[in-house]
């Protein structure tokens, strides 16, 4: 039988003085990819005592930052999965493989950031047997192993297209709408969850962050998060692959994100009128100010994706790296910065951990970028012949 | 009900022999710690140093007292770190301590900041580390003994029996030396009570016990987490059915203007499925 599966077209060729500037920055990601992974071997086999500023007083560090970061922004995935098959948004389809792909990687990522946060890294399995369903990190660690599983069948036919293999696509896309709702079932699940998993810490997160619907918080956050990833990485992979950027997919998602985040900041401030905490805000204290800075960065990026500049390339991309530094910043102001930490509580990250955790970071940008390039990153049209 | 500890800090003298006994009982190796100024060594409970006896100078009304207080873990009656802990290797047993089982911890540390008292540490100078803090004797207690300080106490500033009978009892000493106390059961209610019940001649906060409230610190927690598999059902009922009525509305605006459009293999085929 003959194959109508269009292999990806060899990035053209571009002008000499770009294939260098690539190439410097291929050979920094991976140099520093080598060193983050030799330094988190060195972590594994030394402990966390030697090579970490962790402490009783500061137990979760960037490692554990990022991680939460890292997932809201490999919400990409299901969004864009979410946005295509469930509420069928064809013209979106271009953008989904990218993102879907970064999901993986980010999800991946994830996975070897909470290995060199655990102190016993060598039973990280113990959850598979024992079960506590009021734990939130219980359920967490369970629905990222599930949704990975999820991600990786989502992902198979990126490659197999690429290796011309049909029966194997063919067989995801006969799934694939089961398999999207499960993905956007685990995703809801554990998004929010990661907001719940702040809500037994009523004495050590200040108050201003401290709130019941912090799970439903979350949960809009990661979607935030999702599109604005995917409001950078799509135009990027098209760039790449030399194709054009479909007219109408960035300036679509910067309204989404701009709705999301009006939803997110009015729930965020009727919460905290509510509760009476509004004084606090103006106390122009350290918590206060950090939270001016949070809140300004999100409606910053909420006012450029409302006005007429989201059709803009520039703007698009400033504005997606506002809410990303919102969504970043929340993360770290939940863990870190706006944790009321016992007496004599100091953190200022080691050496090890920055090393290990850039060389996580630059992994994904990496191997993303690989990906762009060699897999079948564009629909091949898989899902017309396959997906009825 | 289950055991409880009275510790009356009025009893107490400050001579640690508690404390020895602690680390006697459990094997716990020393501690490397430096004077900071204070008979209080080393100064706060960690992965070797279960229970401790704090030494602060309170002034109350211009009188200078000088007061001992043990410090580990309460024991609660909703034990927060039980309730955080992901593999449920911290559980509150029918005797009363809040137990660990070693073999089951990753090492996630959440039990550290689930705990309102910060009890739980880590060993960090592990390779594989676990987490420590008091267990109550639980194997003391499985045997029919007391807890090992409280068996070491020369002054019975500590005492051990039911939780009902020392509440009991502190209550009586509340009420028959009303001047020696402030009437303050600490843990009786404390984040939904504790095993740890405290008497003192000075507030509690003023020794740097924290203020909290009766509910317990798990009750949002417990709340949403028990919705789990109703969020998960709801959500796939809700993409599904959204599923279904997008794709049914997009077959039936393809079908009305079928006969015109059918032009592309993809609207040919859905319109045959
Ligand atoms: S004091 Fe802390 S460690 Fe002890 S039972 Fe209560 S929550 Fe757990
Ligand atoms: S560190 Fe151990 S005891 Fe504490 S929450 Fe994690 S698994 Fe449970
Ligand atoms: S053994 Fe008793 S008197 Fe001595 S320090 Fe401990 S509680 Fe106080």
């Amino acid at each position: 039988m003959n194959l109508a599966i269009p292999t990806p077209r060899a990035p053209a060729q571009p002008p000499r003085p770009r294939v260098s500037g690539r190439a410097a920055l291929i050979a920094g990601l991976l140099l520093l990819t080598l060193i983050g992974g030799a330094a988190s071997v060195y972590r594994l086999f030394t402990g966390l005592g030697p090579t970490t500023a962790l402490s009783d007083e500061v137990p979760w560090g960037i490692w554990i930052g990022f991680d939460f970061a890292l997932i809201a922004f490999s919400g990409a995935a299901f969004t864009m999965a979410g946005l295509v098959y469930i509420l069928q948004r064809e013209s979106y389809r271009p953008a989904m493989r990218p993102a879907i792909l970064f999901g993986l990687l980010g999800y991946i990522a994830v996975l070897v950031l909470l290995l060199l946060d655990l102190g016993r890294w060598d039973r990280f399995w113990s959850f598979f047997i024992n079960w506590n369903v009021h734990s939130p990190l219980f359920e967490i660690s369970w629905c990222i192993v599930l949704y990975s599983t999820v991600l990786m069948i989502e992902f198979s036919p990126q490659l197999f297209e690429r290796l011309g293999k049909e029966r194997p696509v063919r067989w995801v896309y006969r799934i694939v709408i089961p398999l999207v709702i499960a993905a956007v079932t685990l995703s809801s699940l554990h998004q929010s969850t990661l907001g719940t998993l702040y809500l037994n810490m009523p004495y050590r997160l200040h108050p201003l962050w401290y709130s019941p619907i912090l799970s439903l918080l979350f949960f809009l956050s990661s979607i935030v998060a999702g599109l604005a990833v995917t409001l950078l990485i799509y135009p990027l992979a098209c760039q790449i692959r030399g194709k054009p950027v479909a007219e109408g997919i960035p300036a679509g998602l910067a309204r989404g994100a701009a709705w999301m985040l009006l939803l997110y900041a009015l729930l965020r401030l009727g919460d905290m009128a509510l509760a009476a905490e509004l004084p606090a805000l103006f106390a122009l204290d350290r918590f206060s100010l950090l939270m001016w800075l949070e809140l300004g960065l999100a409606l910053a990026a909420m006012a450029i994706f409302f006005s007429r500049e989201r059709e803009r390339r520039g703007w698009q991309r400033v504005g997606a790296l506002l809410a990303l530094a919102h969504v970043l910043l929340n993360r770290f102001s939940a863990t870190l910065f706006a944790q009321v930490a016992p007496e004599g509580a100091s953190y200022f990250p080691h050496a090890l951990e920055w090393l290990s955790t850039l060389g996580v970071l630059a992994a994904v940008a990496l191997a993303w970028y690989l990906g762009v390039r060699m897999l079948s990153i564009f629909d091949s049209h898989s899902h017309a012949k396959f997906h009825h | 009900m289950s055991n409880a500890m009275l510790i009356d800090l009025t009893r107490c003298i400050g001579c640690r022999g508690c404390q020895a006994a602690c680390k006697q009982w459990h094997d716990l190796p020393a501690e490397s710690t430096r004077n900071l100024g204070s008979y209080q060594n080393p100064p706060k409970t960690s992965g070797k140093t279960w229970t401790l006896i704090s030494f602060d100078e309170i002034t109350v009304d211009g009188q200078l007292d000088w007061v001992f207080a043990k410090r580990q873990c309460m024991h609660c009656q909703h034990p927060a770190c039980a309730s955080a802990c992901t593999v449920g290797a911290l559980h509150k047993t029918a005797d009363g301590p809040v137990a660990y089982d070693a073999a089951k911890c990753i090492g996630c540390r959440y039990c550290q900041y689930a705990c309102p008292y910060d009890i739980p540490a880590y060993e960090w100078d592990q390779t594989l580390g676990l987490i420590g803090k008091c267990d109550f004797c639980v194997d003391r207690q499985a045997a029919g003994l007391e807890p090992a300080c409280v068996k070491a106490c020369p002054t019975e500033a500590l005492v051990f029996g039911k939780r009902s009978d020392l509440l009991a009892e502190a209550r009586r000493r509340l009420a028959r030396t009303p001047h020696n106390y402030v009437q303050h059961i600490y843990g009786e209610h404390e984040a939904g009570g504790a095993s740890m019940l405290y008497l003192s001649s000075v507030p509690f906060a003023s020794l740097g016990f924290p203020t909290l409230a009766a509910e317990p610190a798990t009750a949002y927690t417990e709340l949403i987490m028990r919705q789990t598999p109703g969020i998960a059902l709801g959500v796939a009922a809700g993409a599904s059915a959204v599923y279904w009525i997008i794709r049914r509305r997009q077959m039936m605006q393809e079908q009305a203007a079928a006969p015109a459009t059918v032009t592309t293999a993809e609207s040919a085929e859905e319109v045959q499925s």
